[in-house]
């Protein structure tokens, strides 16, 4: 059967690789597709006497045929994620201790972590991005402008590669381990062409720019939702405390007194910002998982497209 | 030697026992890919990319290694996941950008370990091999 549909050239071999991955997860595909890539170029350039449909016979021997290949990735794939995964955690069996288990999710702490790392990469994602297309734009009239434009593009697939293990590592949503490069083989104003009408050379920019509003979206959320919740606990048990004796009934700062919730109220307090830090935990979750998915649909082709 | 009564019926056997001999060779090669990638990085005296490894590979088993080259790159991820690898991003001319890698000490360490379970479950097996061929 393999016969039959042996790939003469690396393009075939490609696509073949490409139609037997179909339904798998996109950065695997872009992965396993970059992968044989290098292998064929550099197998057809170290058999320089033969022609590119001779040694292309010779590689389901070596390389081994598509839908093997395929395969290879498709069970290590399942071994690396469940090598990888965090280790289960014991099934809560009431409501209320699935509510509270998100604090012993390392995805939890994870995601929020990204989120307030996300100001600071929002910023330098959105002004590289800025300033590359408003220089590039500005340049297009003089002959340096296309190369300028080149090489912005060029910069902005490796930054894509960079936030995705960030990505990968953080929210646990599986990347591209390569950067996307220019295609081979084709002369450079076909090459241009075919860059700028790559979906995905204008989705990583529209990242990029959309990173500074949700980063600082992101990192409002965390700060404002800890520091709420963290201050009605800590006022209320600082209340509560004051009340009993300790120190003189009142928390001065600059002058100002401070009191906390009456005895009565206070334990309605703590309850209520417990449930408020424990809510806010399941949104940075959320948020987590969410992001994962935006960044895969904006920064990774989908498998129909190389 | 075999009494070839019905010709299907044994080209279905025959087959049969290939598709086995190739599952029986996959699922011994889950593991050991592993430990060969960490030991030809171990030899190694610079980084290494896919296809260097893959060559080195094919050149140790007289040109038909018994892992087939493309199930070496995903393994690589998986090592380099764990910690057991690094790996750099080089840029190419001739194709996508390169990953080169090299073993990390973690990797040196479960090299070590590897090595002594591999050779113990290599003599546990050939002990019975041995005593087996013998007497059959």
């Amino acid at each position: 059967m393999n016969e039959r549909t042996a790939p003469r050239s690396i393009e075939q071999y490609l696509a073949a690789l490409r139609a037997a991955l179909a339904g798998e997860d996109p950065a695997l595909v872009q992965d396993a597709l970059y992968d044989a890539e290098e292998y064929l170029r550099a197998e057809v350039a170290a058999n320089a006497g033969r022609t590119e449909a001779d040694t292309l016979e010779l590689i389901a021997s070596t390389y081994g045929a598509p839908e093997e290949v395929a395969e290879a990735y498709r069970t290590t794939e399942k071994q690396v994620r469940t090598a990888l995964a965090p280790p289960p955690r014991t099934p809560r069996r009431t409501a209320l201790g699935r509510f509270f288990a998100v604090y012993s999710d390392t995805r939890t702490w994870t995601a929020l972590f990204f989120m307030l790392l996300s100001l600071v990469t929002g910023i330098f994602y959105f002004t590289v991005t800025v300033t590359g297309l408003s220089v590039s734009f500005g340049m297009l009239v003089l002959i340096i402008g296309i190369p300028f434009f080149l090489l912005f593009v060029g910069f902005t697939r490796v930054l894509a590669l960079a936030e995705g293990r960030l990505v990968e590592g953080l929210l646990g949503q599986r990347m591209p381990r390569r950067p996307v490069y220019p295609v081979k083989g084709v002369g450079i104003f076909e090459s241009i062409k075919l860059m700028l009408m790559d979906r995905r050379t204008w989705t990583t920019m529209f990242y990029f720019v959309l990173m500074l509003p949700l980063g600082i979206l992101y990192f409002v959320i965390a700060v404002v939702g800890i520091c709420v919740s963290l201050g009605l606990i800590g006022g209320s048990v600082m209340g509560l405390l004051l009340e009993t004796g300790v120190g003189s009934g009142a928390v001065n700062v600059d002058g100002m007194m401070y009191h906390g919730p009456s005895p009565l109220f206070a334990p309605i307090v703590i309850i209520g910002g417990v449930l408020l830090l424990t809510l806010v935990m399941h949104l940075a979750r959320g948020i987590g998982r969410a992001h994962g998915t935006l960044a895969k649909h904006l920064l990774v082709a989908r498998t129909d497209q190389t | 030697v075999e009494p070839d009564t019905d010709l299907d019926a044994s080209d279905t056997e025959r087959s049969d026992q290939e598709r086995l001999s190739h599952k029986f060779q996959r699922e011994l090669n889950a593991g050991l890919v592993g430990l060969v990638l960490l030991a030809v990085l171990d030899g190694a005296d610079e980084d290494l990319y896919g296809y260097q490894i893959a060559k080195r590979l094919q050149d140790l088993a007289d040109g038909n290694p018994p892992v087939k080259q493309g199930a070496l790159y995903p393994v690589l991820r998986q090592l380099s996941s764990n910690g057991l690898l690094a790996s750099r991003i080089v840029p190419s001319y001739a194709g996508p950008p390169r990953r080169y890698y090299r073993i990390t000490e973690v990797g040196r360490a479960t090299l070590a370990e590897w090595r002594d379970i591999w050779r113990n479950t290599r003599d546990f097996v050939d002990g019975f091999m041995d005593s087996n061929g013998a007497a059959s």
